[in-house]
């Protein structure tokens, strides 16, 4: 049931991605809704649950057109991304605030682009300079962490909603996930 | 790791405790696993040739969100109008500080500027670029846009297969040559743009014939520009002057005479190899919307017979 109604969020979150959020990108760069739905999943439900909805997000940006850079570039950086974001949550216990969620997607917003520029340097694909990573992924950290502020505590009450009971003790009692 | 799960304070319950390990051993499985899945799959599109064992999937995504890009593309439609509207307005402001007289006409002409109005103009257009060249072509609206972060160039039109479009085939707008189909599915093709890093096309100065390649800079934005380094050591480019392709055998992927764009400024040197000039492409990749895709080349090269006229650009 969780893992479907995370299904659902992460296809609408790329279509959104790919087709209405380009009209208002800063500079080109679009906002990773796709990534910070994964923050989301990675805060709400710990470090697995982040990993595997990563990989689900990040593969469907390979897939899905306009793409064409190699397939399992973007799934390999947003699982490392929601990974990363399960285990911030366990650190900090209490309820996330705003705060958490701003580093939280400042830090995993840099791993996967530089997961993904990394990937793409391995491959040698030309199109990829260090001055412009540096200059794209300052934009979009900016973008994100904005988005982020209303995106993620929607994504963490929703998947909240659809977990058992227990999962929702753990989730409210304060103990690490 | 390993410290952190030493370091935390003591759980409630001795299940919690001794569960730790097994919890923490299960996480790192998941981890490893997903890492693992990442690296097959790429290791399996890593040669990016068109018999990729990925294809099939990217085929199945494409006839699933291909309906879900055009659905969020009309979805939003009202806001892309407004916007247009808004960027109208704005133009419309400053020639009226320049020219009182024309300002009621203009006005009269922004009441009426509505989206479709606006699209039915620039299907117009592409018809007449169309029908100028010779070329049979079929239309179709962009439906989604690459990111700049992943620094390819590329967006997907609700054309694809069953409307006669394959890969290596040109696509066009109204001013000018927009860029190349690179995939097909049956309902969406992918278009990589002329600005993406990894484009060249064969360009042919209007004014002396003179050839050369134009590759993009993979930049973003209005402001983008190609570089365009001719082949003849002779060839003296000048700013100004006016590009069309020179078209590939068998018309693929480039077919011959659509306009390219104009050399804004020529490089300081003179190398062994030609000349080198920054070319403003006609077409401005950051507000696409209606393009046409060549599905019939032109019977013979209609050279520059397609460029717009001098005094209008």
């Amino acid at each position: 049931m969780r893992a479907a109604v995370a299904g659902v969020v992460l296809v609408l979150a790329v279509t959104l991605q790919v087709s209405a959020l380009p009209h208002i990108a800063i500079a080109g760069v679009t906002c990773d809704l796709a990534l910070i739905v994964v923050v989301g999943f990675g805060l709400a439900r710990g470090p697995e649950f982040g990993a595997l909805t990563g990989f689900a997000g990040g593969l469907l940006l390979d897939l899905v057109p306009p793409a064409d850079h190699t397939a399992g570039r973007w799934a390999l950086a947003l699982a490392l991304a929601g990974y990363l974001a399960g285990l911030l949550r366990r650190e900090g216990a209490t309820p996330v605030g705003p705060g958490q969620v701003g580093l939280s997607v400042v830090l995993c917003t840099s791993l996967a682009h530089l997961a993904f520029a990394g990937t793409g340097a391995l491959l040698r694909d030309p199109s990829a300079d260090a001055g412009e990573v540096v200059t794209r992924l300052g934009v979009a950290i900016g973008y994100d962490v904005l988005a982020a502020m209303v995106v993620v505590p929607l994504v963490m009450w929703g998947i909240g909603r659809f977990g058992t009971a227990q999962d929702r003790r753990r989730l409210t009692g304060g103990a690490s996930l | 790791m390993v410290l952190r799960e030493l370091g935390a304070p003591p759980t409630k319950g001795v299940v919690r405790s001794t569960g730790v390990p097994r919890e923490l051993r299960r996480r790192r499985t998941v981890l490893a696993l997903v890492i693992l899945a990442s690296f097959t799959l790429i290791t399996l599109d890593a040669r990016r040739s068109p018999s990729s064992p990925i294809d099939p999937l990217r085929n199945a995504a494409a006839s699933v969100f291909g309906p879900l890009e055009s659905g969020a593309t009309s979805a939003v439609e009202p806001v892309n109008g407004l916007r247009d509207r808004f960027a109208e307005m704005d133009r419309l402001v400053a020639e009226n500080q320049r020219l009182t007289e024309e300002n009621a006409a203009l006005n009269g002409q922004l009441r009426s500027a509505e989206y479709a109005r606006q699209r039915a103009a620039e299907l117009d257009r592409l018809l007449k670029v169309a029908g100028l060249g010779g070329y049979t072509v079929a239309p179709a609206r962009v439906i989604g846009i690459g990111a700049a972060q992943t620094f390819t160039r590329t967006v997907t039109i609700d054309a694809g297969t069953a409307d006669g479009v394959r890969a290596d085939m040109t696509v066009l707008n109204g001013d000018g040559l927009v860029g190349r189909v690179v995939r097909a599915t049956e309902g969406t093709a992918t278009v990589l743009l002329l600005t993406d890093a990894g484009s060249t096309v064969g360009g042919r100065l209007e004014r002396t014939m003179s050839l050369g390649f134009l590759s993009g800079r993979g930049q973003v934005g209005s402001g983008a520009v190609l570089d365009f380094a001719l082949v003849d050591v002779r060839a003296q480019p000048k700013p100004g002057d006016r590009l069309v392709t020179w078209g590939s055998r068998g018309s693929a992927p480039y077919v011959a005479g659509v306009p390219i764009g104009e050399v804004i400024s020529v490089g300081a040197f003179q190398g062994t190899f030609g000349s080198t000039a920054v070319v403003r492409p006609y077409v401005d990749a950051s507000r696409l919307d209606t393009v046409g895709v060549v599905v019939g080349p032109p019977a013979r090269d209609p050279r520059d017979a397609v460029l717009p006229p001098r005094q209008g650009r």
